[in-house]
């Protein structure tokens, strides 16, 4: 059973003791398990942000040249060139520029670390957030009754027993879709409420969770004494870092931002070396009916705070960029027209983001075509012309080492699209 | 004229009393002359009463394992399947919520979606369209205004409302194994307010649609879940429309009539959007694959791709009627076709349920060898429904669900086999499934007593019942729920939670059980009132080891509790302990005074003038049970009780 893996029973002398001051048990008893080589090998991380509302990816990154969109978006169309006050797009490769409030991105994507699919989507030509959202985090685009989520399951394709209770964190305060499932995942908005704690009687507290621990630990129970000693283990794992008075490296500034602090945290159970190896954060507004602007206004701010967020944990994460692949999601894209209230509303395809050292950066990748009228979906919508799961497969395999395609997406058979250098 | 009256009401009163009288025999028909059978497992009477209402409650209330031996197991059970029992206070707990009494229909009107809000002001004037670009906080004022004036309210009052009232109904009714049952089938027929169309009809759906059906026919439920509103949306079935028909080609009779009357549609976003609707719309099979999947056969209940898309064409022009202020246009238009010439159209209007038969493929469809139409109408989904409810697969699927959830997480097959032949014998009667679950001896076996672990819901309401609390606040409740991974109505798949200990039981969620059960016990829960003292008839223990002993019992009543009292003793005999709760209580800052129920716990604290004669007690007056201050009961007495709801133990039902 993948869940208890790393609760595995042994009789070895504890590795590194003296060297690390100190190891929880999970560790140690994970080394003493049959599967585990090295506990404090350090593993790889995939970080999933999903932009939850549909990022209108024709304005995050802009075909500029094209003229059909110059026309369909009298007021949000922005160009490359200098023109009054407005900031122009970054230019990228004479053809796609990033919107201006993403200019921490530029380096990463000059220094080919930062990749960009554009005209990636679902099959499933919904335009519903919920049932798109749904689709691509179950990642079985036809079918409702999935009950895991595509990263639940790449958590038990990870080719070992899971080594702490932090193999899969989200930084959220419900388990999200992507992580239904039986293999073990932990939900958390915060790290500081893994304690035990009694508000305004802490001594109250540490003495309760003495009990406790004792307790769970005779309790008859399996599941319970387990998941006990794996509670207690992780919460003193915690207590060692002052997890309030974080000093991120490098003088990152995580932007003060509800995305900004998920990362943040991820940044420090990395650090802390508890065995992350899938974490997922959350970007809330992307569903810019209204009033969207340019390069300043609602979707500046959304990009601005996505782009510095994922660059202050880059940064914070210096000694482990080797380590760190981070990828974004979002249901779908937007209408290739503007609406009648300064907006955009559901479409099909947009963009993501994949940022990491193994990326195949410095491109746009993906098929965008002129969007002439005849090249829409259904004559209005940017065409997906890469689904979602071909990408996600191929970073999951070359960042993770997960290549079962079958169980990671069901229903899929396509290719790769070379996202990651080989 | 005196005698008269008298005569009168001695005949009123012997009416009464033989209404009365055959009433109680009329009401056990399903009474056994045998005792359910948990002898043979060696469970004692007041073990096996305990056993049958952790299983079929939320949790025994103080007192409630001697009213059920007292009454008798059997005679108990029989009135909690009538679900009849009197809810007075409840439902006066319940008079304040008005948005519960609200139709569908009046739910839309009141409480209408945002962007719906804004439309309609933008479509009365009342909000400039391009003031909408400019300044969102500038009509955000103007927008409250129009909702007060039109008597609209936020839609998260809706939830919050239905929310609260679903703890207070957990908690207090009378008829628990109802409420623990509309649990189940809700959970199965799962829907979810993260899907905002389906959202506003959740309320009703449990209300009338899960609950009226909870102890009923399984194909009851069936139909009702799939003609609900609830249902029809979160499976998207109310969009699903047969390729080719009247309806596609612009020719149906609502679609005629709408047309004639676009002048009664005076949004014109909406009106456009209805124009370009049909262009976009096709057939869905997501209900049709659901139905069978989740609802009825089981993923390996012998179905096909076929059959699915089969069954989806089925079921093609299900759909909903018209309602709310958003549709009036629409509404108007359709109400004024009549009822004659929509029956002769084959239409069926039930309720907030609309059969489309200009949407529907009237071909002839074949799922699972049995033939639908052609040109059957409704009848052909009723029928199918029918088909499914009755099938084998279905029969073992369902019966294995409610075995998983009051038996354990595996219960024995030999148990399922007798379950499965009451559903296919008693056409799906969920009664007498029941009634063969608890008559079989599996059911009171050693590997099923505790066997099952508390939900966070279960844990929760069943916390608040084993201390009698009052609860003011029940929102408070389910932000512990929600912290505790159990997001009540916003589970997002149409599997619902997954019903087993190990989707429960994982590191973040644990510690908040603990945490939980501290919080509950000292008072720290805003509108959650206990009363410690109170439980134990302010008898005061003889020390801090009887104290133990003596709430461990009534809290846990009729387990072995050996472990558990052992573990915890070391925590009354800590030398430490009083002194830092001395220190915690002189500690707590102002600024953690506000929310705790103070004036509840002062209560406490003036009742609390025993001695502690307890090792670590001594010379510490009031500490052991009434240790106050008002950021919560810091007593030892709470710590302890803190504890025993957060312990394992506890944690299993």
């Amino acid at each position: 059973m993948v869940r208890r893996g790393f609760l595995k029973s042994g009789g070895l002398a504890l590795l590194g003791v003296g060297l690390m001051g100190g190891i929880p048990g999970f560790i140690a008893e994970a080394a003493a398990g049959e599967k585990i080589i090295s506990p404090y090998k350090k593993r790889k991380t995939l970080i999933c942000i999903f932009q939850r509302g549909a990022m209108d990816g024709l304005m995050a990154v802009t075909p500029f040249t094209d003229d059909y969109l110059k026309n369909a978006r009298p007021n949000l169309f922005m160009s490359a060139a200098k023109t009054g006050n407005n900031s122009p797009l970054i230019d990228l490769d004479g053809r796609f520029g990033l919107h201006p409030s993403m200019k921490a991105f530029e380096p990463m994507f000059r220094e080919k670390r930062l990749g960009i699919v554009h005209g990636i989507g679902s099959p499933n030509t919904t335009r519903s957030h919920f049932d798109a959202q749904d689709y691509m985090e179950s990642g079985t685009p036809f079918n409702k009754g999935t009950a895991s989520g595509w990263l639940n399951r790449a958590v038990g394709l990870l080719g070992h027993d899971a080594l702490t209770p932090f193999t899969a964190v989200s930084m959220t305060s419900a388990m999200p879709r992507s992580f239904y499932g039986d293999n073990p995942s932990v939900s958390i908005s915060n790290l500081q409420d893994f304690a035990i704690q009694l508000r305004g009687n802490q001594s109250g507290a540490n003495l309760a969770a003495r009990s406790f621990e004792d307790l769970y630990d005779k309790t008859t129970s399996g599941l319970l004494q387990q998941t006990g000693k794996e509670s207690f283990d992780a919460m003193k794992m915690l207590q060692k870092t002052d997890l309030k008075n974080y000093k991120p490296t490098n003088n990152a500034v995580y932007p003060n931002s509800a995305l900004g602090n998920s990362l943040k945290q991820i940044a420090q159970l990395i650090k802390m070396d508890v065995g992350l190896e899938v974490a997922f954060a959350e970007s809330n507004g992307w569903d810019t009916h209204f009033n969207q602007g340019t390069d300043n206004g609602i979707f500046g701010r959304n990009v601005a705070d996505l782009s510095n967020s994922m660059m202050a944990l880059w940064t914070d994460l210096a000694a482990y960029q080797d380590d760190v692949t981070v990828m974004t999601m979002t249901e779908f894209g937007r209408t290739v027209h503007q609406n009648g209230t300064g907006g955009t509303d559901h479409g099909r395809a947009s963009c993501n983001f994949i940022l990491g050292n193994a990326i195949a950066g410095g491109l746009v990748h993906g098929n965008v075509k002129p969007l002439a009228v005849e090249n829409l979906e259904d004559g209005r919508d940017l065409a997906v012309t890469t689904d979602f799961r071909s990408v996600f497969s191929e970073v999951a395999d070359k960042h993770l080492g997960i290549d079962n395609d079958h169980v990671l997406f069901p229903d899929w058979k396509g290719d790769r699209i070379g996202v990651m250098r080989s | 004229m005196k005698k008269t009256v008298k005569y009168l009401v001695s005949i009123g009163l012997l009416v009464l009393g033989f209404v009365v009288f055959s009433s109680f025999f009329m009401s056990v028909p399903n009474a056994k002359a045998v005792k359910f059978p948990y002898r043979l497992s060696g469970l004692t009477e007041r073990q096996a009463a305990a056993h049958l209402l952790s299983r079929f409650t939320y949790g025994a209330t103080p007192g409630e394992i001697d009213q059920v031996v007292k009454s008798g197991l059997e005679s108990w059970f029989n009135k909690q399947l009538e679900a009849s029992l009197p809810d007075d206070s409840l439902n006066q707990m319940l008079a304040k919520f008005d948005a519960l009494k609200l139709n569908n229909a009046e739910i839309v009107s009141e409480y209408p979606k945002g962007n719906q809000v804004l439309r309609m002001a933008i479509s009365d004037g009342v909000v400039n369209k391009d003031s909408v670009n400019k300044n969102r906080n500038a009509y955000k004022d103007v927008l409250k205004k129009y909702m007060d004036d039109n008597g609209m309210k936020p839609e998260q009052e809706l939830y919050r409302e239905f929310i609260n009232q679903k703890v207070l109904r957990s908690a207090y009714t009378n008829n628990q194994l109802q409420e623990v049952m509309t649990d189940f089938w809700f959970n199965h027929f799962n829907v979810s307010i993260t899907k905002g169309d389906c959202a506003q009809f959740i309320p009703d759906y449990e209300r009338d649609v899960i609950r009226p059906n909870a102890l009923g026919k399984f194909n009851d439920i069936l139909l009702a879940t799939a003609k609900s509103p609830a249902m029809l949306y979160y499976l998207d079935n109310f969009s699903s429309v047969a390729a080719n028909n009247d309806y596609m080609a612009g020719r149906g009779l609502m679609r005629r009539q709408i047309m004639q009357n676009t002048a009664v549609i005076e949004d014109t976003t909406q009106r456009a959007k209805l124009q370009k609707a049909r262009k976009t719309q096709g057939i869905n099979e997501n209900y049709a694959r659901e139905v069978m999947e989740l609802h009825t056969l089981g993923v390996d209940g012998g179905y096909t791709q076929q059959d699915v898309t089969q069954a989806a064409k089925v079921l093609t022009g299900w759909t909903i009627y018209p309602m709310g202020q958003y549709n009036k246009g629409v509404k108007k238009a359709v109400d004024k076709i009549s009822s004659q010439r929509f029956e002769k159209a084959g239409f069926v209007h039930d309720g907030d349920f609309l059969f489309n038969s200009n949407r529907h493929d009237n071909s002839e469809k074949v799922v699972m060898g049995k033939h639908f139409g052609p040109d059957g109408g409704y009848q052909e989904g009723v029928n199918l429904l029918a088909m499914l409810a009755h099938n084998p697969s279905t029969a073992k699927f369902i019966t294995k669900k409610i075995a998983v959830r009051f038996v354990s997480d595996n219960p024995p097959q030999s148990l399922l086999d007798k379950m499965s032949k009451t559903f296919m014998e008693k056409d799906g009667d969920i009664k007498q499934v029941l009634i063969t679950m608890v008559d079989a001896p599996e059911f009171w076996n050693a590997s099923a007593v505790r066997e099952k672990t508390k939900s966070p819901f279960e844990l929760a309401i069943g916390a608040a019942r084993s201390l009698h609390a009052e609860i003011t606040q029940p929102y408070q409740l389910y932000n512990w729920v929600n912290k505790m991974g159990e997001k009540i109505y916003y589970y997002q798949a149409p599997t619902g939670f997954p019903d087993k200990g190990q989707y429960w039981i994982n590191t973040g969620a644990l510690l908040n059980r603990m945490n939980f059960g501290l919080a509950l016990a000292s008072g720290r829960i805003p509108g959650i009132r206990i009363d410690l003292a109170a439980l134990n008839n302010h008898h005061e223990p003889e020390s801090a080891q009887a104290a133990l002993v003596t709430y461990c019992q009534l809290i846990m009543p009729e387990r072995k509790l050996d472990e558990t009292i052992k573990h915890l003793t070391p925590l009354l005999n800590d030398p430490t302990l009083m002194q830092k709760v001395d220190e915690a209580s002189a500690n707590t800052p102002p600024a953690q005074m506000q929310q705790a129920a103070t004036m509840d716990n002062m209560a406490v604290q003036d009742s609390g003038d025993m001695k502690g004669r307890g090792k670590g007690l001594k010379n510490k007056k009031n500490n052991f049970i009434a240790m106050q201050n008002n950021g919560g009961d810091n007593s030892m007495l709470s710590q302890v009780v803190g504890v025993i709801i957060g312990s394992p133990e506890y944690q299993r039902r």
